[in-house]
């Protein structure tokens, strides 16, 4: 644990620095991304009411967590792998936890701007107040660290990296189209909403947009559990991955 | 010994036997080579002593310690310059020293000073703040040598350390080895230039189809070539290729070059032949020199193919 706790800040620094190059371009893209999101809503429903407008605009953070923890880490993982990255930092007599730790807290400090700038910039734009409950703070951090831990899962579990980025592009594709992120569950047929009860996609939708909306989210505890089910599920398949020896 | 290697097979999942029944041992304070040609099993070994990989039978003690079954003491005991480029994107060459030499359990002051002593050593000041991503293949190369050399562990793995590097440094890079073995590191290197190793190695293992050759000193190798002179020819561009009499022996063809044993006593025969050669044009130069290290390679690997065009082994 000693060894953990003096290897964590020199990791974090390590990563801080190592994407520093990337993190200007990053949160550029995130808030382009952002605000393109919000104000292309308004092409895609041209008379949108203000409550189709927040359901939507609530609904924008968990898929901005999931692109950046299920497309942008497993691409990134990938490339490293391919790279030889992690032979070197592996070699290194630091626990690979810590090395896990550090790289999720980088990824989560990434993502934060973007989730930030979306909400404002959607609630100034569609006129609505938003009421933040601060269970938003542990919310978000699950939904990003399970999406994280599942991007890692995946990268590092798949046999050759240029797998993971293909994985990546189908999951892009299920969440953003196929997922009840925004809109409601009973617009699914019976069959997908049954997958999508035990997925944990609708249920971090519920938790943030209830969060964010001064409401509490439908079967909290439920929701609580199955998404937290996924975090630490994903977060051991990731870690016995990159614990493994070839 | 400090690292002991017994009876390594690594069997990949598709059949592909790296090593076969490798065993080999270093000594405390010794720099060992390890030499061989494309493909011979070199960096899987390695990758096992520090628990990237795990063998498929056998066992590797440090210092008494399985590492099989203990990585985690692996990774504490050595330090590894790997084969591939160091990630040190966005880190300056300082940050990029400084941090291994933290991770590796150096306090902040030493390491810092330490730091600057190698960048002087290996004189790459002059890029001490530059970013990783803007540094040439050869500095980036030398700074990873720097992240494995700033908190040395009792065995420092280099894996190609002087890749891509240019001569004048390729030198001080040695001198920075040897300051290691002086220091009290053992050293595990795995290169290609065989006349650099011949001169840097205490022992070293030839490694061939995942099999250890042979271990020794580079005199006991050069042994079987006593009372023999290495005859090289440097071939004139488009010209054919001379048919080598009968006294000479054992001779590879590197394209460019002809490189043949000589016994002594037909060295007169030897150099008149060769100067025939060259002043009909077919030669450019040509020179006699003691049997090397590489004569020995290409006799224990058994094909000339092993050498490159300079004469060095393949990666």
């Amino acid at each position: 644990m000693g060894r953990w706790v003096r290897d964590y800040p020199l990791m974090l620094k390590w990563q801080m620095l190592s994407n520093t190059p990337m993190l200007v371009l990053m949160f550029i893209v995130e808030a382009l991304i952002a605000v393109g999101y919000v104000i292309g809503f308004g092409y895609i429903i041209p008379n949108i009411t203000t409550q189709s407008a927040m359901y939507l605009i609530t609904g924008a953070p968990v898929l901005i967590l999931l692109m950046v923890g299920l497309v942008l880490v497993p691409q990134v993982v990938a490339m490293a792998r391919k790279e030889g990255t992690f032979e070197y930092l592996w070699s290194l007599p630091v626990p690979r936890s810590c090395f896990m730790a550090a790289d999720a807290t980088v990824w989560t400090a990434i993502t934060l701007p973007g989730v930030i700038l979306a909400l404002v910039v959607g609630s100034w734009h569609y006129h609505f107040a938003l009421h933040v409950s601060p269970m938003v703070v542990p919310t978000f951090l699950l939904v990003t660290l399970t999406g994280i831990f599942i991007g890692y899962a995946v990268a590092h579990s798949v046999p050759k990296p240029e797998i993971a980025g293909v994985i990546s592009q189908v999951l892009v594709f299920v969440i953003l189209i196929f997922s009840p992120i925004y809109y409601p569950i009973e617009q699914l047929p019976n069959w997908l909403a049954s997958i999508h009860r035990v997925l944990p996609f609708y249920y971090m939708a519920n938790l943030m947009r209830g969060y964010l909306t001064g409401k509490t989210p439908a079967s909290v505890g439920l929701a609580f559990a199955v998404v937290g089910a996924w975090c630490a599920a994903a977060l051991i398949v990731a870690f016995v991955a990159i614990r493994r020896r070839g | 010994m400090l690292l002991e290697i017994e009876h390594i097979s690594k069997v990949y999942r598709k059949g592909c036997v790296a090593n076969d029944d490798v065993s080999l041992s270093v000594r405390e304070g010794e720099v060992f080579g390890l030499l061989g040609p494309n493909g011979a099993g070199k960096t899987t070994l390695v990758n096992q002593i520090i628990g990237l990989l795990k063998p498929t039978s056998g066992t590797i003690r440090i210092d008494g310690v399985d590492v099989v079954e203990d990585p985690d003491f692996a990774r504490q005991a050595c330090s590894f310059q790997a084969q591939v480029q160091v990630p040190i994107t966005g880190l300056t060459i300082l940050n990029a020293i400084e941090l291994a030499g933290r991770v590796r359990g150096g306090k902040k002051d030493e390491v810092k000073a330490r730091a600057q002593e190698l960048i002087d050593a290996l004189d790459i000041g002059e890029w001490a703040k530059k970013h990783g991503e803007t540094l040439s293949g050869g500095v980036r190369r030398l700074v990873s040598f720097c992240m494995a050399a700033v908190v040395p562990g009792r065995i420092v793995i280099l894996d190609e350390p002087t890749n891509d590097i240019d001569p004048l440094r390729r030198r001080l890079l040695w001198q920075e080895v040897a300051s290691l073995k002086k220091a009290g590191s053992s050293v595990l290197l795995i290169t290609h230039s065989i006349l650099e190793a011949e001169k840097a190695v205490d022992r070293l293992a030839m490694i061939d189809l995942g099999k250890v050759l042979g271990t020794g000193t580079p005199a006991s190798f050069k042994e079987h070539d006593a009372g023999y002179m290495r005859l090289e020819l440097v071939i004139e561009p488009m010209a054919q290729k001379p048919q080598p009499p009968e006294f000479l022996s054992k001779t590879v063809d590197l394209g460019s070059r002809l490189i043949s044993s000589v016994a002594e006593k037909d060295i007169d025969r030897a150099m008149a032949w060769a100067s025939e050669m060259k002043d009909a044009g077919i030669a450019e130069e040509f020179s006699l020199s003691p049997a090397t290290l590489a004569d020995a390679y290409i006799r224990m690997i058994g094909r000339a193919d092993a050498l490159n065009n300079d004469g060095e082994a393949g990666v």
